[in-house]
């Protein structure tokens, strides 16, 4: 039973008791969303990060591209100067922190590793800055701050957001036909306006159908045609960083057709057909799925997806009754099925369950010392190498369909020994008084483990309390929820 | 360009040969032979990379994004011009382009695309194993696959015990703790973790890459590095994996100078490290690229390519039969192109791939037609392409 702690959330800290009901334990923390954990000072709207985004890319491209032409010594010293000033360096780790002091710190561990599961199935990927800027605010507010409403709404809020927009080149979007396709200024530039079908691509194949759903290439290009427009407006001062708008001009004229139905043209059919599509069996069946996988197994069942496509189709895709279907489905299936645990999920479960929550995240007050300007430490930079280092940095996954959530491909040599060497690590972030605690690996194990005796007899045989660590939170039992 | 598709393979073989440069004959069969796939994701550009010459159509196609100042292979084809150490391939009979290719994949998902190259299959996320682990797996070479990526790709699968390396920060816990571990897993028959544990125990402090200042100990340049070291050892590995990623350039393609060059870039500086330090080795090796497909060959108004079929391959080594653009060009008008938008794909990638094990591996054309792809209709193309 203890083992669904760690499925659903992250395990329970060493002191930690056991709640009697975990079922309505973890189904009631996703029923609302509490404000975020995290007191830290710095915490922007995504608007307010794409002003230092704006500083950033301004500064980069027309600035210094003109001031620095010749002397490329010149254009190093600017760009290190420039990253203090954009604070490109603090904002993915302050970000990392609210992150995961909902995991270890807050009142509802089972919604933050939901959180994790959306925030992937959205992933803005490692591309035009947007991870030091952007994708932290992108998460909290398009993905977090929605996750107590229907996933419609989600996934209408995540496409049409600056950062989902920016990164899936639909700024780049334009009618041939539109006003502006047709404009004198494009053919004596000799620039063509032209369908850019990247985002709508993606919209059908990872956000919502999936390619299960059997679309064909005439359906992208309808929706890339339903989706142009829908963009930045350039400006000198700006480049690309103003607010998403419905540019009409820049909007295909004329019907459109997304799976033999007809979309007309303008503002309102991009909502309608992400409706659709979010109302299209595939799409339920294939988040049904996905939900499955990422708690459960790698090869979830039809009788593990039937109750939550069931929930979804009662609720019209309400995020919480889906997500407390997924927790049941979990729940049952709990002694049967163990999960190899992703590395960013892993090591919040070894924070967690070590109790060493004072140090990691890093505590606001150190944070909070940062000043735009200045050089940040090494001791902030952290959180960003740790996930870089593990293999999971959730803002800077190669491509846009984000980290697999197979077990698979989780096993490797190298990644192993990431398991080895942060164990060792996790240890390191307590205080001393911990270090030298020799009880306080038993204590983590009964708390955690139905079997605490066999754990405890391996455990016990390491030599010093870092070795104990770095055993137990590689046991299989561990690694495995 | 004028020639038309069928006329074409016979007149594609670069006769450049370069006077006094004579690679010695072909060890024994026994010596040890190595393939090396660098995977392109993203969708690489094979007309970027390797673009047609004088087609005046392909040329006012992609006005804005037309690589300039190319280095000239043959009467039909050029090379991109910052593709220097391949070019240094070419000019040494050791570097071959095959165009107008790709896997038999037509759905334009970089997703699936991907599983699909590296599963060799037709149905994505159908198999759970790898080509090159399933044909390793034919010639038992078992343990014998490194993977220069964090994950293990699933290229490799379906064989045990290959190890992949990615060097991590600091230093690896004493071999008491490792010893401990191994019999955890060993006793509960953790077969996956056992194997990487014994990986682990041999590894030295030295692979690690202690310190963050050592961060580009992990750039695929410098992984390229270490893995000829392993690779050229008689008893090291005989694959090697290497990924490089950011080819999917829906905007700002660009230029010479451009994303899709960047990454190009990164292509070559592996090309150009693993030969320079496999020394002897390069001559029994096939160096060869994997994509999921090609882009359109339309330029689109954000100066970048959409999601397309047909592209190239690039192949050097000791192991290639000589310097040539070997292709059954489809041509580039509209009514030749796959949908009237990409370049067709006249070869299967997959018989590429076959005939480069058969000659790595040492296994007949056949078995592994059979046993690695399933009796599908594959092309022999080893005499061909290289020296068997």
């Amino acid at each position: 039973m203890k083992n669904f702690f760690r499925k659903v959330a992250f395990g329970l800290k060493p002191e930690e008791k056991a709640p009697s009901d975990p079922l309505m334990w973890a189904q009631k923390q996703v029923e609302t969303i509490p404000e975020l954990n995290w007191k830290g000072k710095y915490i922007y709207s995504e608007k307010e990060m794409r002003k230092h985004w704006i500083k950033q890319r301004v500064t980069e491209e027309t600035t210094f591209k003109k001031k620095y032409k010749n002397d490329p010594e010149g254009l190093r010293i600017a760009e290190k100067k420039l990253e203090d000033d954009s604070g490109k360096k603090f904002w993915p780790n302050n970000e990392i922190c609210m992150r995961h002091a909902e995991a270890v710190r807050s009142n509802s561990p089972v919604l933050a590793k939901l959180w994790y599961f959306w925030t992937n199935h959205f992933t803005i990927s490692d591309a035009q800055n947007l991870p030091s800027f952007s994708t932290g605010a992108y998460q909290r507010e398009f993905i977090r701050a929605n996750m107590d409403k229907t996933f419609e709404t989600m996934a209408i809020e995540g496409t049409i957001a600056w950062p989902m927009i920016m990164h899936l080149d639909n700024k780049d979007n334009i009618g041939p036909k539109s006003v502006s396709g047709k404009s004198e200024w494009r053919r004596r530039k000799k620039e063509p306006a032209t369908i850019n079908e990247n985002h709508a691509r993606e919209l059908m194949e990872l956000h919502t159908v999936s390619p299960k759903a059997g679309y064909t290439q005439e359906d992208v290009m309808g929706l890339a045609c339903i989706m142009t427009g829908w963009k930045p407006k350039w400006t000198k001062k700006t480049d690309q960083g103003s607010d998403i708008r419905f540019m009409s001009d820049e909007h295909e004229p004329g019907k459109k057709y997304v799976f033999g139905k007809e979309y007309k043209k303008g503002k309102k059919s991009l909502k309608i057909a992400i409706k659709d599509l979010v109302n299209h069996p595939s799409c339920r069946e294939f988040i049904a799925t996905k939900l499955c996988t990422y708690l459960i197994t790698d090869k979830p069942t039809k009788e593990m997806i039937t109750p939550i496509i069931k929930a979804w189709e009662q609720s019209d895709g309400h995020l919480p009754e889906v997500h407390k279907a997924a927790i049941k489905v979990a729940f049952e299936y709990n002694d049967k099925y163990q999960k190899f645990q992703n590395p960013e999920n892993w090591w919040l479960q070894t924070i967690n369950m070590s109790g060493a929550t004072y140090a990691y995240p890093i505590p606001e007050k150190k944070m909070d010392k940062f000043e735009l300007g200045y050089l940040i430490s090494q001791e902030l930079r952290e959180p960003d190498w740790l996930l870089e280092s593990i293999g999971y940095h959730p803002y800077r996954s190669k491509q846009p369909n984000g980290y697999s959530d197979l077990s698979s491909d989780w096993m490797s040599t190298e990644l192993i020994i990431r398991r080895l060497m942060y164990a060792k690590r996790a240890f390191h972030t307590y205080k001393i008084k911990d270090q030298i605690d020799d009880t306080i690996h038993e204590k983590i194990i009964r708390t955690n483990f139905d079997n605490p005796d066999k754990i405890l007899k391996i455990v016990s045989k390491a030599k010093s309390n870092e070795e104990k660590h770095m055993i137990l939170f590689n046991l299989p039992e561990v690694l495995r929820a | 360009m004028k020639i038309s598709r069928r006329d074409f393979l016979k007149g594609s073989a670069t006769t450049l040969f370069l006077a006094g440069f004579n690679l010695p004959a072909l060890a024994a069969t026994s010596k040890k032979k190595n393939l090396v796939v660098i995977m392109l994701r993203g969708g690489m550009d094979g007309l970027c990379a390797v673009p047609v010459i004088g087609d005046k159509n392909f040329e006012k196609r992609r006005k804005n994004i037309l690589i300039e100042n190319t280095i000239k292979l043959n009467s039909d084809f050029a090379l991109h011009p910052k593709l220097e150490a391949f070019n240094d391939c070419w000019k040494e009979n050791t570097g071959s382009i095959i165009h107008a290719t790709s896997i038999p994949y037509t759905q334009r998902s970089h997703f699936e695309g991907q599983n699909l190259m590296e599963s060799g299959g037709r149905i994505a996320y159908q198999e759970k194993t790898g080509w090159i682990g399933r044909a390793m797996k034919l010639a038992k070479l078992q343990g014998d696959g490194l993977a220069l990526s964090l994950p293990m790709p699933l290229l490799l699968r379906g064989i045990p015990k290959n190890n992949n390396y990615f060097p991590a920060d600091g230093k690896l816990p004493q071999k008491d703790t490792l010893d401990l571990l191994r019999s955890v897993y060993a006793e509960s028959s953790e077969d996956e973790l056992l194997e990487m544990m014994d990986y682990i125990k041999k590894r030295k402090d030295e692979q690690m890459m202690g310190g963050t200042s050592n961060y580009g100990k992990r750039k695929n340049k410098n992984l390229a590095k270490q893995a000829a070291v392993y690779l050229r050892k008689a008893n090291g590995p005989r694959v090697a994996v290497f990924e490089v990623n950011g080819f999917d350039t829906h905007a700002a393609q660009g230029g010479v100078d451009g994303t899709h060059t960047k990454c190009l870039v990164e292509m070559d500086e592996i090309i150009k490290n693993l030969k320079t330090n496999l020394k002897e080795a390069y001559k029994d090796t096939i160096i060869l690229t994997v994509t999921e497909f090609g882009r359109t060959v339309k330029q689109n108004g954000g100066n970048g390519t959409e999601h397309g079929y047909g592209t190239a391959i690039f192949m050097a080594g000791g192991l290639i039969k000589k310097s040539q653009v070997h292709t059954d060009w489809p041509g580039l008008k509209k009514k030749e192109l796959y949908q009237g938008r990409d370049l067709n794909a006249t070869i299967d990638a997959r018989s590429v791939y076959a005939s480069a094990m058969s000659t790595v591996f040492d296994l007949d054309f056949k078995r592994i037609q059979k046993d690695v792809f399933w009796g599908e209709d594959l092309q022999n193309l080893s005499d061909k392409l290289f020296k068997t």
